[in-house]
């Protein structure tokens, strides 16, 4: 980077959401504080999902198939030991033991929807465009019939409840952080360098040398990876998971706010994730005294379409806006 | 900019909408239902029931010497998230108690939300029995169990079809429907029926041929057939089976009170079908005719279906416990719920009696003959 503009940024967005995180947790009550919350796992999402749809042209709609194996590794490590015989009477042995603290939870949680995107990749990253969009979502239709038919270890349709509430805004925050960073971080990189070159021309860029299969299961595992925090976070919050929590619904809400954002830029996501979660529960109290449910979701997509027809590559295209570039563009 | 103005315009807007209420200290009470997406035909109804309940109660004079009750409903979505929020956003209202959902996997994000804060959940209509054993005592449920509503159609297939050799199909994707074939097949088993075939399909399926067909080639020959689904199914397996040609008695439980297992057939086919459900149709009990002709006077249709009157059930429960208890202060009301003994509710007298937590209730037998509906008998879980 030519200035030290995109630095300060941080350090501000550092500062800002642990002053927020402070005031707001000792002050505001619990639904504000989840509203927050979940615009904070809506940016995750919104991040890594722009990671790989939005850089590398991949067209996933599978990121909530791994938030649910995010989230269901999540939950069942956190589960305390002695619950899990009541819940979950016939789970194997060597899963009956195992039980760790959030933290490390969550990230063999990351870790293991990055495995199994590695493992998906192989197969359904010869696919482009249109056919990949489809392999996903099939995807996520196997991953979900699995988690409802495997009663032993997820207990089926009903799911895992009474998890521990270990979401709080400090957890949040801290992974909004590190997801911003990292993605930050890529995409100013030669390795970013070459996720746009493999959206923008396939063909070309292999000429460069370019290996496109793995630059492309890179940006699906980094995807999966923060997807699956995003759902570890999003089952504590909730403090339930089942099979239909993650469905192609959400994955169609996570891709609205990649392209309303802007398929590439990071500061797009952030603000498309915000103003989605928040527009939904402003419109509630309008919802409620009239009696006309449904305002929110017809705002959310007149939005999209208006967006679509005015500035298709979304508000901030593929670039950061200048403010936070600095002036010099590099 | 422009953008920024427009949201911040419209939040202003829909804030400056809220109606503040005055007036002598409201009773606060939640209403948690999805009125919005697939559960909304079952929620919607069970919103207007309890909505009902809340303005006969008013005019009435209201509860404690004239305070009037105050309904805050929040839309959960068929959504679990948007239960949850919605439950932290009534909880941050105030509301002394909390009712709604009628499925488990909404009451499960939402309930223990209300429990952590001692503040009373009472759901109209799921119906797991584990519930307030997974939840806590603040969980209270207005229907019967699962287990109870199969165990009286399995005690009635026994008992009045002389059923010995049964088959099973399971819808697989749904909790309900899983647990309700369980408890069939475990009473059916301690009262010496015999299991022939276990047959499954998933929700959505429109075509049963394969189900039909083995059903047909099953040995010994059963004598009944208990198909655990929900409405849809219900109407589409009804009609294929009496299309091929096969009479032997269907049973279910209450996913099959709907008008889809006689539209759907069609009247002639319509026949031979038995299922236990929620006591209010086509029953002489005062409260329910008093309910029937309330509801069709406010909302110009007879109730939908049986979850209008657990709707109505879930206030009249609150209500009824407020006044035992004098007072609407959570705790006192929690204590209150959990004594409620014999209290006449729309949907059967319902009695918190056992440690499950479950009510004990009398479940309707209904059969339908030609289309006709007609309650057999009522069942009570004590006796056994």
């Amino acid at each position: 980077m030519n200035t030290n503009r995109p630095r300060y940024c941080l350090a501000i967005l550092i500062v800002l959401m642990a002053a927020v995180a402070f005031l707001m947790e000792s002050q505001v009550n619990d639904y504000l504080l989840a509203i927050v919350c979940f615009a904070g796992i809506n940016i995750i999402l919104a991040v890594s999902l722009n990671l790989t749809n939005g850089f590398t042209g991949l067209f996933s709609l599978g990121h909530p198939a791994f938030m649910a194996i995010g989230g269901y590794t999540t939950a069942l490590l956190t589960f305390s030991i002695e619950k899990k015989p009541l819940f979950l009477p016939d789970l194997p042995q060597w899963m009956v033991s195992l039980h760790l603290p959030f933290l490390p939870a969550l990230l063999v949680g990351g870790c293991f929807a990055a495995l199994v995107a590695l493992i998906i990749g192989v197969s359904v990253l010869r696919l482009k465009g249109h056919y990949l969009a489809v392999a996903t979502m099939g995807f996520l239709i196997i991953i979900q019939v699995l988690l409802n038919n495997a009663d032993s270890i997820t207990r089926g349709p009903l799911g895992l409840n009474g998890l521990e509430n270990f979401t709080n805004l400090y957890w949040v925050a801290a992974w909004v952080i590190v997801t911003i960073y990292t993605c930050w971080k890529i995409k100013f990189s030669s390795l970013g360098r070459s996720l746009l070159a493999i959206r923008e021309d396939e063909m070309a860029a292999s000429s460069l040398g370019i290996n496109p299969f793995y630059v492309r299961s890179f940006a699906l595992i980094v995807g999966a990876f923060f997807a699956g925090i995003a759902g570890g976070l999003w089952a504590h919050l909730i403090t339930a998971v089942t099979p239909s929590s993650f469905s192609l619904i959400m994955s169609f809400g996570i891709v609205v706010m990649v392209v309303v954002g802007g398929t590439g830029s990071i500061t797009g996501s952030i603000l498309a994730a915000v103003f989605f979660t928040l527009i939904i529960e402003c419109f509630k109290p309008l919802e409620e005294s009239f009696g006309i449910y449904g305002i929110g979701e017809i705002v959310t997509s007149l939005v999209l379409i208006s967006i679509l027809i005015f500035k298709p590559s979304g508000i901030f295209g593929t670039n950061e806006p200048d403010f936070v570039l600095g002036k010099h563009k590099p | 900019m422009k953008k920024c103005l427009l949201v911040i315009t419209m939040v202003l807007m829909s804030i400056s909408l809220v109606t503040p209420c005055f007036s002598a200290e409201p009773i606060k009470i939640g209403a948690l239902y999805s009125l919005t997406g697939g559960m909304s035909s079952i929620d919607t109804p069970s919103l207007r029931g309890a909505q009902l309940a809340v303005k006969i109660i008013n005019k009435n004079g209201g509860l404690l010497g004239g305070r009037m009750i105050e309904l805050i409903s929040v839309d959960a979505k068929t959504d679990q998230k948007a239960s949850a929020i919605g439950a932290k956003k009534l909880l941050s209202k105030g509301v002394i108690a909390g009712i709604g959902h009628s499925d488990p996997s909404f009451v499960l994000p939402s309930a223990p939300l209300f429990q952590k804060k001692g503040i009373p959940f009472v759901t109209s209509g799921a119906t797991l029995p584990t519930l307030p054993k997974m939840i806590g005592d603040c969980m209270f449920m207005v229907p019967f169990g699962d287990d109870d509503q199969s165990f009286a159609i399995a005690d009635y297939s026994f008992k009045s079809l002389g059923v010995k050799n049964f088959v099973v199909w399971t819808d697989n994707s749904m909790d309900f429907t899983k647990t309700l074939s369980r408890f069939y097949k475990q009473r059916a088993k301690e009262l010496g029926m015999n299991l022939v075939l276990e047959d499954f399909f998933m929700m959505g399926d429109k075509d049963f041929s394969a189900q039909i067909a083995r059903l047909k080639n099953a040995s010994p020959k059963p004598d009944a057939v208990f198909i655990s689904s929900i409405p849809n199914e219900a109407g589409l397996t009804t009609k294929q089976i009496r299309e091929n040609g096969l009479t032997l008695p269907i049973v279910s439980g209450d996913g099959f009170d709907t008008e889809l297992i006689v539209s759907v057939p069609g009247k002639e086919l319509a026949n031979d079908v038995y299922f236990s459900t929620h006591t209010y149709r086509a029953d002489p009990r005062p409260e329910v005719v008093q309910f029937v002709n309330d509801y069709k006077e406010e909302y110009g249709v007879d109730p939908e279906n049986a979850f209008a009157p657990l709707g109505y059930d879930a206030i009249g429960l609150i209500a009824d416990a407020i006044k035992r208890a004098g007072s609407a202060e959570p705790k006192a009301l929690k204590e209150s719920l959990a004594k409620t003994m014999g209290f006449k509710a729309v949907t059967g007298e319902i009695s918190y009696t056992r440690p499950s937590g479950v009510p004990v209730k009398g479940v309707s037998i209904i059969s339908v003959k030609k289309g006709i509906y007609n309650v057999e008998e009522i069942w009570f879980p004590n006796t056994k």
